[in-house]
C-alpha cells in the first residue's frame, strides 16, 4: 500500500503485478477512494479505464463520445463511491455506470444522435486498429447495428454478461435482451455473409 | 445452418478486444472535474421552489380575479346559464342559484300551463311528477352510495329530462349540464 503515496506516473507500473496483488490492491483502493482519497481513485481509474473506454467505444462507435462517456462515468463513480457496497465486482459496478452514461447521453437529443451517427459514418472505424483481420469486419459490422441490438450484443457477446445482467444494465427485460441478441446475430449474418466471413 | 453461422458470430465476438486504451489520457479532465468545488444542489432547488411558488401564486391570483369577476356578474346571468354554473356538491343538494332558477322556471311553467288546454297541462304535470319522483328516488339511493357513477349519471339524466320538459314549456333552449356538475 506504500505505492498509494507514489506519483501518478507510477500507477502504470503498479499494474505489473499478479492478479492476487491487484485484487488486494483494488479492495484497498476502493476503501480509500470511499474516504475521498483521490490518488486511490486514480489507481482505480488506471486499473479499469481501458475496459470502461472499450465498452463505451463499442457501444457508441465514436471516439469522442466514448472519451466523454468514460470521463462522465468515472466522475459519477467518484460521486457515488460511498454507495458501492461490494454486492457486485467493482468492474461490474463501473460498467453499469458507464452503460447508464452512454444511454443517458444517447437519450439527450435526437439531433445529437444524428451528429454522432454522421461523424461515425464519415470517420474510419475507431476499432479498425484494435481488431485485426476478420475480427475487424465483425467489429465494423457491430458498429453498424441499430443501437438496441448493438448494446445487447456488445454486453452479452463481447463482455460476457448474462441476459439478466444485460437486461438490468439496459433497463429492459431479459427476454428483450435475448430478442435483441437474436436480431443482432441475424443482421450481422446479413452484413457479413457477402464478405465470406469465417469465424 | 443459419443458426450455426449466427452462433459463430457470437463465438467470434468473444475474441474481440474488451480493453481498449484511449488515444489520450482522460484522467486530467476527470481529476479537474472531481477537484472542482461542488455547486450546492440547494441553490437550484430553492430557485425551483421559488419558481413553483411564483407560478402557483400567479395562477391562483388570476383564477381569483376571474372567479371574482364571474361572481360579480352572477345576478345578471340568465336562468339557463345558472344551470351551467350550478354545482350540486358532495351531498347532491341543489345550490341556491339552481333553486332560484328552478323557482323561476316553475313560475314560468305555471303561466305557460295556464295558456294550455287542461289535458295538455295534465300531461305535462304528470310527466314532471314522474321525473321529479325519479330525481327523489335516485337522490335517496345516492345517499347510500354517494360515489356510484351510474346513479350520478341517472340523476343527471333525470335533471336533463326535467329541464327538457321545462324547456319545451318555457322556451329555454339550452341544455348544458354535465356529469361533473353533480
Amino acid at each position: 500500500m506504500a505505492l498509494l503515496t507514489a506519483n501518478c506516473s507510477d500507477y502504470s507500473q503498479m499494474m505489473v503485478t499478479t492478479t492476487e496483488d491487484t485484487v488486494a490492491d483494488e479492495a484497498a483502493w476502493i476503501t480509500q477512494a470511499q474516504r475521498a482519497d483521490r490518488k486511490a481513485f486514480e489507481a482505480l481509474y488506471r486499473l479499469h479505464s481501458d475496459k470502461v473506454y472499450g465498452l463505451c467505444l463499442r457501444m457508441t462507435g465514436n471516439v469522442s463520445e466514448a472519451e466523454d462517456c468514460t470521463q462522465d462515468a468515472f466522475i459519477q463513480a467518484w460521486n457515488k463511491m460511498g454507495k458501492f457496497r461490494g454486492d457486485s465486482a467493482f468492474a461490474t459496478w463501473l460498467h453499469r455506470i458507464a452503460v447508464n452514461t452512454v444511454l443517458g447521453r444517447m437519450r439527450k437529443s435526437k439531433r445529437e444522435q444524428d451528429r454522432i451517427q454522421s461523424v461515425a459514418e464519415l470517420s474510419p472505424s475507431p476499432l479498425s486498429t484494435t481488431d485485426t483481420g476478420e475480427l475487424r469486419d465483425l467489429s465494423e459490422a457491430i458498429e453498424r447495428l441499430p443501437a438496441g441490438a448493438r448494446h445487447a450484443f456488445v454486453l452479452h457477446a463481447v463482455y460476457g454478461y448474462s441476459h439478466n445482467e444485460t437486461g438490468d444494465m439496459l433497463g429492459i427485460a431479459a427476454g428483450t435482451s435475448k430478442a435483441q441478441l437474436h436480431r443482432a446475430r441475424r443482421l450481422l449474418m446479413q452484413q457479413l455473409k457477402q464478405q465470406g466471413f469465417e469465424a | 445452418m443459419s443458426n450455426e453461422n449466427e452462433d459463430r458470430f457470437v463465438e467470434a465476438a468473444k475474441r474481440l478486444a474488451t480493453e481498449i486504451s484511449p488515444e489520450r489520457d482522460l484522467w486530467p479532465d476527470i481529476a479537474a472535474a472531481i477537484d472542482a468545488p461542488k455547486r450546492s444542489k440547494w441553490v437550484p432547488m430553492f430557485a425551483q421552489a421559488a419558481a413553483v411558488v411564483l407560478l402557483v401564486g400567479a395562477s391562483s391570483a388570476i383564477t381569483y380575479v376571474a372567479v371574482k369577476g364571474q361572481q360579480g356578474l352572477a345576478p345578471a346571468i340568465a336562468p339557463e346559464l345558472i344551470f351551467e354554473q350550478t354545482s350540486f356538491g358532495g351531498r347532491y343538494n341543489l345550490g341556491p342559484g339552481f333553486q332560484d332558477a328552478r323557482a323561476l322556471l316553475a313560475a314560468e311553467l305555471d303561466v305557460e300551463l295556464a295558456r294550455l288546454s287542461p289535458e295538455s297541462g295534465n300531461d305535462i304535470q304528470s310527466n314532471l311528477g314522474l321525473v321529479r319522483q325519479a330525481i327523489h328516488d335516485i337522490s335517496q339511493a345516492l345517499e347510500q352510495e354517494p360515489d356510484n357513477v351510474l346513479l350520478q349519471k341517472k340523476l343527471l339524466m333525470a335533471y336533463r329530462e326535467e329541464l327538457s320538459v321545462l324547456r319545451r314549456v318555457s322556451g329555454l333552449s339550452r341544455n348544458v349540464m354535465m356529469r361533473n356538475d353533480i
